[in-house]
């Protein structure tokens, strides 16, 4: 326990988040056996990683105390990007691949601009290019109506999502993937060292020589990165891209992030805590829809559980 | 700069001077707001060849006044540096109670008001505490009240339907003539009074410097809570008038006021780090937004795009606010 | 001299009060009159600005209580105030965004019709308050964020005063005032004294000290040490220090004769005028002046922070353009600002990490970065500079100031800059860590640093310094050779009003 104590804050919020993530996968046992079944905890793992995915860009971004509004539409663009550029055909695979990635880099990266270089609130900078990516999307596809928008992705894509690798499946290995390049990228680079000094006090980063500028627009570019990946991996997983399938990714990206002990106004967390707050959130509704209960119970059961985790540890004084 | 000005009086800085360097914000607001209406009679003119008349004005007011209600509310708390994610939430749940409870006849309709008001109220009363009391961001909290309200909402009105008394309708927003804009004219001085009142200048000592209002005396957690009641109160008056509006109630219509509540308060000068800024911009910005939509419209542009340029313009709108704003505060006075 | 009354106005009682593991206060006590003026005088660090925010009812002791008029008081901002207590901080309290009007009449606004606030009176009522103190320059339709610090810490003198306080507790209310504005201030004090007010004031000028003060405490490190009637300078100064002033500093050694490694010519920024300087290896070149008259502008333009708007920096002949933190770095110039939490360390992380940020690039191989050699260089430098710190994993934000200020110097040493400028380094920093930072910086002289140094205490630049020039308004005044320097004679450079404005 002493050990523990004397653990930072922030290393703590991690452990806190993991545990509980194991108590609501013990919850979900209890209230429905099976549910710790290897098929359901893969199943509700899977789901869990795109949540995760996005969840990260939201992390980098909330680490230098912005935020990035413009992740659903980011992701569905990323999305009907893949879809109309390989017209579901695997030698475009590649090819669509890449133009949705770099439209969620680029799209990331103006965002960083506006914020870096123009000054503007983030608030306002990325909820501003939502709508512009909304209007876009939806302009350029006629409302999802053209005739490339029905394409289902390349079977590639849709085996990404689905397929596995030594019984694990391959979304799952990705986001493991993930995990650990942004864990380390974090923790042992000197992005990670620049992006928590930002975080925590930027008018002394600039002053110890770091480039806030340019740290600014690459974090919200990966912030656009992950948004977009997030959306080819949804796309596969669902076959088509659909109209608003990125809304549900705004709020549950910030709340995996703030429930796995990042602190809001930046500087504080990693991202070994988020993943676990995605993990919670997601097995949150599985054990809620193992119950039958119905959309309002879930949502109502969403807000009360995020903010009991808040009160239970997000308070916790710094050391 | 003259560190060191001596005993002797100075000329001051003209009075209209600080006037204008003071309430930049809001000049810009209503700046933009009458190029809209320009904007909107010309594009109006040229497409309809004649100028715009009693309906269009009553349909552009009627169709405003939820927002200017949800804005005005996100602005109380916008200036204590915080932000308010369940607006939209508060909406839902005002909208579908109405929706559920006001039965035929206009007594029972606004009995039932005075109720959703207060359940406004009330939805804003927790997120006070758990801001003031639990220490917890403003921007968390609200984001967890939105997931509980807009449950609560669904709860109470499944499917969309019910039924709002039509002389409700025609209290609130009526439709033959512009009668809402004067619930407009009594929240705005509604909120000059509030400006005058202990609360008002404490909620502008917040969100200059919390730790400075604290060490001044100012009372944090009561001031904040009555931020967040008025807001909450005011979401769900921008409910009312959107069932009205609609005649029936949806639990879910109301969740876009979360966000275009924000862009209402952001055009209308009200900075977002705290302190600076008023509801007469909030309520300027609510009006520019639901303009720019009939400016869309009458122009043809494909409403696909909609969204397309109001991002746009809100982006431009703030970066040339700043330029302005920033170059009128350091022109020497 | 009033006698003095049997009763205390306020006093406390062997206070103590630590902070995170620093002891600020060590059983303190102090007793004030009715009636008089009480300084605190000590070094930055002493406790002073700590004794004022737990008699002011801010901060609760950990042990020891305060009295007033011999009851035991109660801490708290609601309390303070119907005790009668008004106080003047360090730091202002005053709103940025809100005039100067509304500052001044916070929470006493006049009321009009309906019992509403009056707004459009407030201005009126602010300047006719504002001249019955005397102050007549500042208008009160102005925003605060607006106005000149000068102004701004008169507007929050005058504040406190108007509440007509029992108990006045100043905490350097002098810190950005010119001579004739302190002349201003004594006035009020007095005419508060008379009135029977009991009153606190801390200053670091002794001239000031001796003219107002009916009664002298002095403070070192963390509890009073002596309480005198009169006392002498020097007598006081060793009381503080603990140490005669000769043996704070280190020898000085003659100032060297090497070519100039910086030459700035004609550089301007925002409230600077066009500068000369020059400055060589080996040399501690003082900067001295009181607050507010373009040190800072002088110090970051040159660090790129932002740079100047015009003029010319030449680095050994070589034109120098610097127009980020970035560019002086790269070029060998290390800044420590004075405010080393807001501009300097990153308090909530590691030692290890504030002290490396700037060098990464050199400590890391493809972007990650090789611990190994990282944890050598920190616990080299912890070593070298005496950090006195369990582990380079504590955060920086639990060390005493003075460590902090060694952590952040050692930062600008690894990057193995030659050109540091030091602003105010040792401000808020205790006597024994200050004398390790003099010797640092006499010893990173003799090793060929050039070194330009800003200090707010004139006695600093008079004994460390090989060459001090004065500024005010901007521009240098007087240039200053080190030998046989006196503070006096630096200060009276800074406060000579003839010279320009008469």
């Amino acid at each position: 326990m002493n050990g523990f104590r004397s653990m930072a804050a922030e290393s703590r919020r991690v452990v806190y988040a993991i545990a509980a993530a194991v108590a609501l996968f013990l919850l979900g046992q209890a209230v429905h056996p099976g549910f710790l079944g290897l098929a359901s905890v893969e199943s509700i793992l899977v789901i869990a990683s795109f949540v995760g995915l996005v969840a990260a860009g939201q992390c980098f971004v909330i680490l230098i105390g912005g935020i990035d509004l413009s992740v659903p539409w980011v992701l569905n663009a990323g999305a009907i990007v893949l879809t109309t550029t390989s017209l579901g055909l695997e030698s475009r695979a590649p090819i669509a691949i890449v133009a949705a990635l770099v439209m969620g880099v680029v799209i990331g990266a103006i965002n960083g601009a506006g914020v870096a270089i123009f000054g503007i609130p983030a608030v306002v900078m990325t909820l501003a290019m939502n709508g512009i990516i909304e209007g876009l999307v939806l302009g350029f596809t006629g409302g999802f109506t053209c005739s490339a928008c029905s394409s289902y992705a390349p079977p590639f894509v849709q085996a990404l999502a689905h397929d596995s690798l030594f019984g694990i499946p391959d979304a799952l290995l990705l986001w493991l993937v993930v995990i650990v390049l942004v864990t380390l990228a974090l923790n042992i680079t000197r992005f990670g060292r620049a992006t928590y000094a930002l975080g925590n006090n930027p008018r002394a980063a600039v002053l110890a020589g770091i480039d806030a500028r340019g740290m600014t627009i690459m974090l919200y570019a990966a912030s656009g990165f992950f948004a977009a990946l997030a959306g080819i991996l949804l796309v596969g997983f669902g076959g088509q891209a659909s109209l608003g399938m990125g809304d549900p990714y705004l709020f549950t990206s910030i709340a995996a992030v703030v429930i796995g002990g990042v602190n809001i106004l930046g500087g504080r967390g990693h991202y070994l805590g988020v993943a676990a707050g995605a993990i919670s959130l997601t097995v949150l509704v599985s054990v809620l829809l193992a119950l039958n209960m119905p959309d309002y119970v879930r949502s109502i059961a969403y807000g009360v559980v995020i903010l009991g985790l808040l009160l239970a540890y997000g308070r916790e004084r710094e050391t | 700069m003259q560190p060191d000005t001596t005993a002797d009086a100075l000329p001051r800085g003209n009075r209209l001077g600080h006037l204008i360097a003071q309430n930049i914000g809001l000049i810009l607001a209503g700046a933009i707001l009458l190029i809209a209406i320009v904007g909107f009679i010309v594009i109006y003119g040229i497409e309809q060849q004649r100028l715009p008349g009693n309906f269009e004005l009553t349909s552009t007011v009627n169709s405003a006044v939820p927002l200017v209600f949800a804005a005005v509310g996100q602005c109380f708390v916008v200036l204590t540096k915080g932000i308010d994610l369940s607006v939209g939430g508060v909406v839902d749940l005002a909208n579908a109670m109405a929706a559920v409870t006001m039965g035929k006849s206009l007594a029972s309709a606004l009995g039932w008001s005075v109720v959703i008001l207060l359940v406004g109220a009330a939805c804003g009363l927790v997120n006070g505490l758990l801001v003031a009391l639990g220490r917890l961001q403003p921007i968390v909290v609200t984001l967890g009240t939105l997931s509980i309200y807009q449950g609560l909402a669904i709860r109470v009105l499944p499917e969309p339907g019910g039924m709002i008394p039509p002389a409700f309708t025609n209290f609130l927003v009526n439709p033959n003539a512009p009668y809402a804009l004067i619930f407009i004219v009594v929240l705005a001085l509604a909120w000059s009074a509030f400006r005058r009142s202990r609360a008002g200048v404490d909620l502008y000592a917040i969100g200059n410097d919390e730790a400075a209002a604290r060490a001044l005396g100012v009372n944090i957690l009561r001031t904040k809570i009555i931020a967040y009641m008025l807001d909450g109160t005011l979401a769900a008056a921008a409910g009312l008038f959107l069932a009205a509006s609609a005649t029936a109630g949806d639990a879910t219509t109301g969740n876009s006021y979360t966000l275009s509540s924000i862009v209402a308060v952001v055009l209308g000068g009200v900075s977002l780090f705290g302190g600076r800024g008023s509801a007469i911009g909030a309520i300027a910005g609510a009006l520019i937004t639901t303009l720019i939509v009939n400016i869309l419209f009458f122009g043809h542009v494909n409403p696909l795009f909609q969204s397309f340029y109001e991002g746009v313009f809100l982006l431009i709108a703030v970066v040339v606010g700043g330029v302005i704003g920033g170059t009128i505060r350091r022109r020497p006075k | 001299m009033p006698a003095v009354p049997a009763v205390a106005a306020i006093a406390a009682q062997s206070v103590s009060k630590s902070f995170g593991g620093v002891k600020a206060l060590v059983g303190a006590s102090i007793a004030i009159s009715p009636g008089s003026v009480h300084a605190l005088v000590g070094e930055n660090g002493a406790g002073k600005s700590t004794l004022i925010k737990i008699l002011g009812g801010r901060i609760t002791p950990d042990a020891g209580g305060v009295t007033i008029e011999g009851e035991p008081a109660h801490s708290g901002i609601a309390a303070s105030r119907r005790y009668g207590i008004g106080t003047v901080f360090q730091e202002l309290t005053l709103l940025p965004f809100m005039t100067v009007a509304e500052n001044l009449l916070l929470g006493r606004e006049p009321r009009g019709r309906f019992g509403l606030i009056d707004r459009a009176a407030m201005p009126e009522v602010a300047e006719r308050e504002l001249a019955a103190l005397g102050i007549t320059h500042i208008d009160p339709r102005a925003l605060t964020a607006d106005i000149a610090l000068a102004e701004r810490q008169i507007i929050e003198i005058a504040r406190v005063i108007l509440a007509k306080p029992r108990i006045l507790l100043l905490d350097e209310p002098t810190s950005a005032l010119v001579e004739r504005e302190v002349a201003w201030l004594f006035g009020q004090i007095r005419a508060l004294r008379d009135g029977g007010t009991a009153i606190v004031f801390t200053s670091h000028r002794w001239g000031e000290i001796a003219a107002v003060a009916d009664r002298i405490t002095i403070f070192r490190n963390g509890t009073d040490v002596g309480c005198f009637d009169t006392i002498g300078e020097d007598e006081a100064i060793t009381l503080m220090t603990g140490r005669q002033l000769e043996a704070l500093f280190p020898v000085r050694t003659p100032a060297p004769d090497n070519p100039p490694v910086l030459t700035l010519r004609g550089v301007a920024g925002e409230g600077i005028a066009p500068l000369d300087l020059a400055l060589s290896p080996g040399e501690i070149l003082g900067i001295g002046g009181l607050a507010g008259h373009g040190h800072r502008s002088l110090f970051f333009g040159l660090f790129g922070a932002p740079g100047f708007s015009q003029g010319e920096i030449k680095q050994n002949g070589r034109t120098l353009r610097i127009r980020s933190p970035r560019d002086a770095i790269r070029a060998g110039i290390a800044l420590v600002p004075e405010d080393r939490k807001s501009e300097g360390l990153f308090l909530p992380l590691k030692i290890r990490d504030n002290l490396t940020l700037p060098i990464l690039a050199r400590l890391s191989q493809f972007g990650a970065i090789r611990r190994g050699a990282e944890r050598a260089l920190v616990d080299d430098t912890i070593a070298q500079l005496a950090i006195r710190t369990p582990s380079p994993a504590q955060p920086v934000g639990v060390l005493s100031g003075g460590n902090q200020q060694k952590v952040l110097l050692g930062r600008w040493l690894l990057t193995k800059a030659r050109i540091l400028l030091l602003y105010d380094v040792t401000r808020g920093v205790d006597v024994a860590t200050k004398h390790e930072i003099y010797d640092l910086v006499a010893k990173l002289a003799r090793e060929g640093y050039a070194i330009l140094f800003y200090s707010s205490d004139a006695e600093e630049l008079a004994h460390l310094c090989h060459r001090v020039l004065v500024m005010r308004r901007g521009a240098f005044v007087a240039d200053l050779p080190g030998v046989g320097l006196t503070a006096e004679a630096i200060v009276s450079a800074a406060m000579r009003e003839s010279a320009h404005a008469a």
